[in-house]
């Protein structure tokens, strides 16, 4: 026996798993009722916000303490408001969740700051490096890192906020929106086991949640609740994360967006919000000086800003090849490749040298360490 | 009476000598064919009944039968008209028998008597060596090319018949004439084939693509099979149509094999008979695996592996491609034939070809460009795993094919043409020919160390590769067989060992997964 859940915890798992449940109409269930009246009610068919009964028929054949054993044996725990492991920072919230569950230590929510750091799934091998630096960085700063585990730019945060795992990191938060039984994307599972392993991930969807449209919009926006400032690292024109951002300005909080070639198609997004006026951030000094404004605001005490020197952080100089300069063929390849993903072909287009010159000017970058390559882009590292 | 006239029918690229024997008896005016036959032989009865009444002859008003010996083999097509006549004359007394003797005859009759050419000339005269054999005019280019004597000729039956009777004499087959003004034999062209070199770009009208260029130079000169991915309208296909001008000439062997399946199937032969050139066959993707491997009940025909024998085979859109059909190219490729088992008859074709295949790197087509492309990773993966791993396997080569730049384009010098490039490939397959292989794909991997060694640099190169995952030990051979292709290419020395400049270009060519996937981690 490894314990039960206690009655109210149990009744709010039971509702938030009815067939048809949705935020909304679980959060208007629950008010004005505790999660066992709310039951009770629906079962009854006697609830106000269950005025056509189409939860009764499924709420009297469920078995709350079944339900509730489900979750205890899953090691998941079910976060109502009013207890005390339920994140403060989503109490008053408009669009907080009536029921959260958590796989890992939810205590990690009471630390102070939080940033939020986002971007598009299909990024770019720039976008993935500022996303893991910046994760690092604040992570290392003692600053809570909340990301939502999707392929590209949310999987890069959240490695450089469990790679850079030092005593003084602050561990990583994950919003997800499937259930916490079933990882999505499968490519991150074991980044979904370090995540839970050392910080927490969040859902309100039940258990057996499967992936659907819908339910990542709509995680989107405890991301924003949970954060201070919210940092959108790359996102195309009408990127996903762009609801993470307008949720995050509807509720005051202080959008900042990572600027990317005018080129890139997944910059479009974020130098869009730039040119609306969110804040520029270049790397992790620059979030830190946009959450001092937010703590001073509270009348908190803002995060140190560190002394490393920001001019140079950011910025990439010509490499050196085995301590020394580029041959002319090394700085001819170095130049013909773009910040954007560039293919072979344009390399020896601009670079007029033959294949077989450029072969080896680019294998020698790579061991270098000054290029990067994956199945064909070439992208300065 | 009786009578026993030679002749063949074919059986997948072999000829199978029959005897015609025709008995003509007293009895109830009648005519059946026994021995097998199929729809097309049985309907001879009318065109050889008809072919000897407008040349004049007449037609037993008796009983005939026809058996057609060994008569537990299947016989197929038309080529029997004309063995069936000559046994009807000679059976019913028409013909002295000794104006037949050591004769051989194939070919189709008209119903005006006229004789026609029909398909696999070249298998059915190697046939009925030993026989003075007698064709149409039109088969006269293709029978000589299987036995330069004893090849007899005839317009019409008429005129057989009174050349046989020495009433005429037999003017000389001369090769070659009757081709010069014939186009698309009497409809037998089935369309679809492109001889080359007449269909074939040249390397010169290709603007930039300068790796996709070297890409394919490689293939050419090592015989390594190739992938081109890109974009709809990047110029995949233009450019697989420069790859049969980058091959040297058949050798004579392999040009007789080549010219043996187009006669079977009954393609066109370029004037003088023999293929020289190595042919180009891009099927389209709705070909079904017998049409690409060859097959068929009765008369076993060349799928469009064997027509590409000693060329190329193009594989446009790959991955619209029914997977079985894909799949059922594995065999044939490591092995150089192909072995068509039917109940009735097993049939071997020829199959050695360079394949090209032509793919979108991902459904929405547009690259798997990092951070342009909206495809799902699963989406891109599934679209991916079109080709097996497998078969993926047998390609030495992926090359990215973009769509050109103008303004990367302008003010470039002229590309090099096909002849100067046809000449590094023909050093590079020479000096593999005194290595003892046909060409540097086929390098045993016993001989690799020998033939191929790599300085201390490639060796570092190849290391590092091995140690981070990137490569399988299989994939170092390849590498290296790769390597040896593009150091032949480049140096004019022999035996050279093969440096880090070399591996590094072979390690951007080879064939990976990752090509078709996208930049994902």
């Amino acid at each position: 026996m490894t314990g039960s859940l206690d009655s109210d915890l149990a009744h709010a798992a039971a509702l938030a798993g009815l067939p048809g449940m949705t935020p909304v109409r679980l959060a208007r269930s629950l008010d004005g009722f505790t999660p066992v009246s709310a039951w009770s009610a629906i079962r009854a068919g006697t609830h106000p916000a269950d005025e056509k009964r189409r939860f009764a028929p499924a709420a009297r054949t469920m078995d709350v303490e079944s339900v509730g054993h489900g979750y205890v044996e899953a090691g998941i725990a079910v976060l109502v408001p009013g207890r005390p492991a339920y994140p403060t920072a989503l109490i008053g919230d408009p669009g907080a969740p009536a029921v959260l569950f958590a796989r890992g230590n939810p205590g990690v929510l009471d630390r102070t700051p939080r940033v939020a750091v986002v971007g598009t799934r299909s990024a770019t091998h720039y976008g993935r490096q500022v996303a893991a630096e910046l994760g690092a960085d604040l992570a290392g700063e003692g600053i809570t890192v909340v990301s939502g585990l999707a392929l590209g730019i949310d999987a890069a945060v959240h490695t450089g906020v469990v790679r850079g795992g030092s005593t003084g990191t602050a561990p990583p938060v994950a919003v997800v929106g499937t259930g916490l039984d079933e990882v999505y994307p499968s490519a991150n599972k074991d980044l979904w086991e370090s995540v839970a392993g050392t910080g927490v991930i969040l859902s309100e969807s039940p258990l057996g949640t499967k992936p659907r449209p819908g339910v990542f919009p709509a995680r989107n926006r405890i991301i924003a609740a949970l954060s201070d400032v919210v940092v959108i690292v790359e996102s195309h024109l009408r990127g996903g994360s762009l609801y993470t951002a307008e949720a995050a300005a509807r509720r005051s909080i202080p959008v900042c967006a990572v600027p990317g070639s005018v080129r890139s198609p997944s910059s479009a997004g974020t130098n869009a919000l730039l040119v609306d006026g969110c804040i520029p951030v270049r790397d992790a000094t620059d979030v830190i000086v946009a959450l001092g404004l937010v703590c001073a605001g509270r009348g908190e005490a803002p995060p140190a800003v560190p002394p490393r020197s920001r001019q140079t952080s950011g910025i990439r100089h010509e490499p050196t090849v085995a301590g020394r300069e580029m041959k002319a063929s090394q700085r001819a390849v170095w130049q013909a490749v773009e910040d954007t993903p560039t293919v072979f072909e344009t390399v020896l287009l601009r670079s007029g040298l033959s294949t077989t010159e450029a072969a080896l000017a680019c294998e020698q970058l790579v061991v270098a360490g000054a290029l990067v390559e994956g199945s064909g882009w070439w992208t300065k590292a | 009476m009786i009578a026993a006239i030679p002749s063949a029918v074919l059986i997948g690229v072999e000829g199978q000598p029959v005897h015609v024997e025709v008995h003509v008896s007293n009895g109830l005016p009648g005519f059946t064919v026994v021995g097998l036959p199929d729809a097309a032989v049985r309907e001879s009865r009318d065109r050889v009944r008809a072919a000897l009444l407008s040349s004049g002859l007449s037609w037993p008003l008796r009983r005939v039968t026809v058996n057609l010996a060994p008569s537990g083999v299947r016989k197929g097509g038309a080529g029997l008209d004309l063995p069936i006549a000559i046994g009807v004359l000679v059976a019913s007394g028409e013909l002295p028998v000794d104006a037949v003797g050591g004769m051989a005859f194939v070919g189709e009759l008209g119903l005006d008597g006229s004789l026609r050419g029909v398909p696999g000339t070249v298998v059915l005269t190697e046939a009925l060596r030993g026989h003075r054999l007698v064709v149409a005019e039109e088969s006269v280019t293709e029978a000589m090319l299987a036995s330069q004597a004893d090849i007899r000729v005839a317009p019409t039956l008429a005129a057989l018949v009174d050349r046989l009777t020495g009433r005429q004499s037999w003017g000389s087959a001369t090769c070659g004439s009757s081709f010069a003004d014939r186009d698309g034999r009497n409809g037998r062209d089935p369309g679809g084939v492109r001889c080359s070199p007449s269909s074939t770009t040249d390397l010169a009208e290709v603007r930039g693509q300068l790796f996709p260029r070297r890409g394919l130079e490689v293939a050419a000169a090592g015989g390594h099979h190739l992938l081109m991915v890109g974009p709809p309208g990047a110029g995949k296909t233009m450019l697989a149509s420069c790859l049969p001008g980058l091959l040297p000439d058949l050798d004579r062997e392999t040009a007789l094999e080549a010219t043996r399946v187009h006669s079977v199937a009954g393609l066109r032969l370029p004037p003088g008979g023999l293929i020289t050139r190595p042919p180009f066959r891009s099927p389209h993707q709705g070909a079904s695996s017998v049409a690409m491997i060859g097959g068929g009940s009765a008369l076993m025909r060349p799928g469009e592996i064997s027509l590409a024998h000693g060329g190329v085979l193009f594989l446009d859109e790959m991955g619209e491609f029914p997977t079985d059909v894909l799949d059922a190219l594995r065999l044939p490729l490591e092995e150089g034939e192909v072995r068509v088992s039917r109940a009735r008859a097993t049939a071997a074709f020829p199959a050695r070809f360079i394949l090209v295949g032509a793919m979108n790197p991902c459904p929405c087509g547009e690259g798997g460009i990092p951070g342009r492309c909206r495809c799902s990773p699963v989406a891109r993966e599934r679209y991916a795993r079109r080709l097996s791993a497998p078969l993926l396997d047998r390609f030495d080569i992926a090359v990215r094919v973009e769509p050109p730049s103008f303004s990367e384009l302008s003010g470039r010098l002229p590309s090099e043409s096909t002849a100067q490039v046809a000449a590094r490939v023909a050093r590079v397959r020479h000096r593999a020919l005194v290595r003892g292989v046909g060409a540097n794909a086929a390098l045993p991997v016993s001989m690799l160390s020998s033939v191929a060694p790599l300085d201390s640099a490639a060796l570092r190169v190849i290391e590092r590769q091995v140690g981070s995952g990137a490569l399988s030990a299989r994939g170092v051979h390849r590498v290296q067989r790769l390597a040896r292709t593009l150091a032949d290419l480049d140096n004019d020395g022999d035996g050279d060992v093969i440096g880090e400049a070399h591996v590094s270009e072979a390690l951007r060519l080879r064939c990976q997964r990752e090509l078709l996937l996208g930049d994902q981690r």
